[in-house]
C-alpha cells in the first residue's frame, strides 16, 4: 500500500504541507475559506526549523505497536488495519495528554478541531487523509509538496531508491583500480560494469 | 496451554490481549479482586472530577477470556503449578502471570476506619467518594503526591473547599523540583486549595454517627472535614507469594522477559520490580503505561514469542485547570552526585523546563506547559544514548525528533 514517504533532506521549509493539511481538515475544505473559520483548523504535519534553519516535516509514523495507543487511558487511539493508520476517536478522547508523553516524535497536538470536536479540545494527529483517500485523492501534504520531501509511494520502492542512493555514495572505489588487494575477478567485474555504464551514457552501448 | 493471570488491571489485560493474538486457542483465565468489569484505573480521578461517565472507563476483554471477579490468590504453588484463592478455588496453570498490582499505603493516624475516609485506588472507592459529596462541604487530602493532587483537583471541581496536608516541604516532592511543585501549588491555590506543609494527621474525629467530622494535626491544629482522602503512595501486593518460591524484594523480581525466579511464572505491572532506565538500578515504577507495556511483553513471552522489556521510567502527565505538567525519569537527583541540571523559565508564557543530565545522557525532565514534545525527551531518556545535540537545545519547548534540533514554532 502506498504511504507518505518523508525525505527531510529535500525539505525547503515552505510549510505548504501545513497549510494544505489544515485546509484538508477544515469545515470548508478550501484554504481561502478555512482561514476564516472558527475554530481555526490546525495542521497535523509540523515543519520544524533546524539549527541552520533547515526544514523538517514531522509527521505521525503510524507506528506498530504504537506507543500512543498503549498509553491511551480511555482506549480512544486505535489502528485501522485496512489503511495501516493509527487514528484517534474524538468521542472517546478525554484530552489527558498521556499520549504526549508516549509519542517519541512529538506529533500529537491538543486543541479544538473544527473537524472532529468543535466543542472541546482533544488530541489531534495525522489521519493519513483517509477522507481524501476514499475519494481517490492522495494525502494533502504529499499532494502539495513540490520539493519531493513528502511523496506518496510504495514503501518498497522508496526503500530501493534509498539503497541505490547509498550504493552510489560508495562507488568511488571502482575508480581506484587497485590491484593485488583482492581476487582479480572482482576488479575485472567492476571495470566491466563501469565501462558498460560509460558506453550507455555516451549512447553507444546497450541500455 | 492454560494461562492464568492474577489481577485484572491493565498489565493483566495487555497480557491477555498479547496471548490471544499469538494463541487464538489457548485457555486464558483472569482472577480479579474488584467487582467491576475491567476499567482504566487512572481515569478514576476524572470520574471524581465529573468530567467522564463511569462507562467511559470500561476496557473490553479479548474474546474467550474467563474472568473470575471478587476473588484473589492466597497462595501460589510453583512446583505443583496451582494457585489457591480466597474463595476456595484451586486453579491449575501452564503459565502464570502475577499482575496483582499495588495497594495504597496506610497511615499511622488514629480512627482511620471512620466513614468517608477513603483511599483513591478503585472505582468503588471513587463511587463512595461521589456518594459522600452531596452532604460535604470541606475535604481533607493527605499527601502531596499525584493521587493527592488528583483528588484535590477533583474535589475543587466538585465545588468543595479543600485542604491538602503535605509532610514534605513542597508538593509533588517525589516527582518534581521545588520550582515545578511551587507552580502547581500556586495554580491550585489560585483556585481555592489550602495547602499546609510539614504537617500530618494525628487522629480523625467522629461526628457521633461513625462519620469523619474533623482531624487533629500533629501540631495540635484541628481542621473540620466531611470527607478525607489518603494518598500516600502504594505498595506491591505480594503477601500471597510467601513460601511460593517466587523471589520478592519490594516487588516481584523479574528479568527482561518479565520472568520471575520460578519456572513458568511471570510478573508485570505495579507488582513487578524491574530496572529503572534513569536511576540505573532495580526499581518499582508503579505507573499505568509501564504496566501496559510490561503486560504486553509478559504475554508474548508466555506464548513463546520472544520479547524484551528494556526497563521502566517514572513519568506522569497531569492537567490541572489550565496548567499542564509532565515529568519523566529522575527529576530530583541526589545532591552532589555528578548530576547536572539545566533550567529555563518563561513566566510570561507560563512555561518552565528542567532537565537533568548524568555525563552525556539525559536522565530526567520536567515540563510545565507546552508539553507536546515531552515524549521526545522521554524517548531520549529511555534510549540511554548520548544527547546528540547541544544540551541547551533541549530546553526549547519543541525538540526536533530526527536530529534533535528545536522547532521554530
Amino acid at each position: 500500500m502506498r504511504q507518505v514517504v518523508v525525505r527531510p533532506e529535500r525539505c525547503v521549509g515552505c510549510m505548504q504541507c501545513m497549510a494544505a493539511c489544515a485546509a484538508a481538515h477544515s469545515q470548508s475544505g478550501a484554504l481561502a475559506a478555512a482561514i476564516r473559520e472558527y475554530p481555526l483548523p490546525g495542521p497535523r504535519v509540523h515543519v520544524g526549523s533546524g539549527r541552520y534553519g533547515e526544514g523538517f516535516p514531522n509527521r505521525c509514523r503510524h507506528c506498530d505497536p504504537a506507543p500512543c495507543m498503549t498509553a491511551c487511558l480511555p482506549g480512544a487511539i486505535y489502528r485501522d488495519g485496512n489503511w495501516d493508520t493509527v487514528l484517534i476517536d474524538p468521542s472517546r478522547c478525554i484530552n489527558c495528554a498521556s499520549c504526549a508523553m508516549a509519542c517519541p516524535f512529538g506529533v500529537i497536538r491538543y486543541h479544538r478541531d473544527p473537524w472532529v470536536s468543535p466543542g472541546r479540545a482533544v488530541a489531534v494527529k495525522c489521519d493519513n487523509c483517509l477522507h481524501r483517500r476514499a475519494k481517490g485523492l492522495i494525502p494533502a501534504c504529499a499532494e502539495v509538496c513540490k520539493s519531493g520531501a513528502l511523496t506518496f509511494q510504495e514503501p518498497d520502492r522508496a526503500m530501493k531508491r534509498r539503497t541505490d542512493e547509498i550504493s552510489r555514495r560508495t562507488s568511488g572505489y571502482v575508480d581506484q583500480e587497485r590491484s593485488g588487494e583482492e581476487a582479480p575477478g572482482f576488479m575485472l567485474l567492476r571495470q566491466l560494469k563501469k565501462r558498460s555504464g560509460q558506453l550507455a551514457e555516451s549512447g553507444r552501448g546497450p541500455r | 496451554m492454560r494461562h492464568l493471570i492474577l489481577g485484572s488491571g491493565i498489565a493483566g489485560l495487555q497480557a491477555a490481549r498479547a496471548i490471544r493474538s499469538a494463541q487464538p486457542e489457548a485457555a486464558i483465565t483472569m482472577l480479579g479482586r474488584e467487582p467491576d468489569p475491567l476499567y482504566a484505573r487512572p481515569m478514576i480521578s476524572h470520574l471524581l472530577e465529573g468530567s467522564v461517565q463511569p462507562s467511559q472507563l470500561e476496557l473490553g476483554l479479548p474474546p474467550e477470556v474467563r474472568l473470575i471477579s471478587q476473588d484473589e490468590a492466597v497462595a501460589v504453588d510453583a512446583a505443583d503449578k496451582t494457585v489457591a484463592t480466597q474463595q476456595g478455588r484451586k486453579l491449575a496453570y501452564d503459565r502464570l502471570l502475577i499482575a496483582t498490582g499495588a495497594d495504597p499505603r496506610g497511615i499511622g493516624a488514629q480512627n482511620t476506619d471512620l466513614e468517608n475516609i477513603h483511599f483513591m485506588r478503585t472505582k468503588v472507592q471513587v463511587r463512595d467518594m461521589l456518594e459522600a459529596l452531596p452532604g460535604s462541604r470541606r475535604a481533607l487530602v493527605l499527601g502531596g503526591g499525584l493521587v493527592g493532587f488528583k483528588a484535590a483537583y477533583g474535589f475543587l471541581r466538585q465545588g468543595l473547599e479543600v485542604t491538602m496536608l503535605i509532610r514534605s516541604e513542597y508538593p509533588l516532592s517525589q516527582q518534581v523540583d521545588p520550582i515545578t511543585g511551587g507552580l502547581v501549588r500556586a495554580k491550585l491555590q489560585e483556585n481555592g486549595l489550602d495547602v499546609l506543609v510539614g504537617r500530618d494527621v494525628a487522629r480523625f474525629e467522629e461526628d457521633g454517627s461513625g462519620r469523619v467530622r474533623g482531624a487533629e494535626l500533629t501540631d495540635g491544629t484541628v481542621l473540620d472535614c466531611d470527607v478525607a482522602v489518603v494518598g500516600k503512595g502504594v505498595l506491591p501486593v505480594t503477601g500471597f507469594l510467601q513460601g511460593s518460591g517466587v523471589d520478592v524484594d519490594l516487588g516481584v523480581l523479574v528479568d527482561e522477559e518479565m520472568r520471575t525466579s520460578a519456572r513458568d511464572v511471570f510478573a508485570a505491572g505495579d507488582v513487578a520490580e524491574h530496572f529503572d532506565l534513569a536511576r540505573d538500578e532495580r526499581w518499582v515504577n508503579a505507573i499505568w503505561p509501564e504496566a501496559a507495556d510490561q503486560g504486553r511483553i509478559a504475554g508474548l513471552n508466555m506464548t513463546g514469542v520472544p520479547a524484551r522489556y528494556p526497563g521502566s521510567l517514572s513519568r506522569n502527565t497531569i492537567r490541572i485547570f489550565d496548567l499542564d505538567l509532565t515529568t519523566c525519569g529522575l527529576v530530583n537527583p541526589p545532591a552532589d552526585s555528578g548530576y547536572e541540571i539545566l533550567r529555563e523559565e518563561d513566566p510570561g508564557r507560563g512555561t518552565y523546563r528542567r532537565l537533568v543530565f548524568l555525563g552525556d545522557r539525559l536522565v530526567g525532565a520536567a515540563c510545565v506547559n507546552r508539553i507536546e514534545h515531552a515524549g521526545v525527551l522521554r524517548s531520549l531518556i529511555g534510549s540511554r544514548t548520548p544527547v546528540p545535540c547541544p544540551r541547551e537545545d533541549l530546553l526549547r519547548e519543541s525538540v526536533h525528533p530526527g536530529g534533535l534540533f528545536p522547532f521554530s514554532r
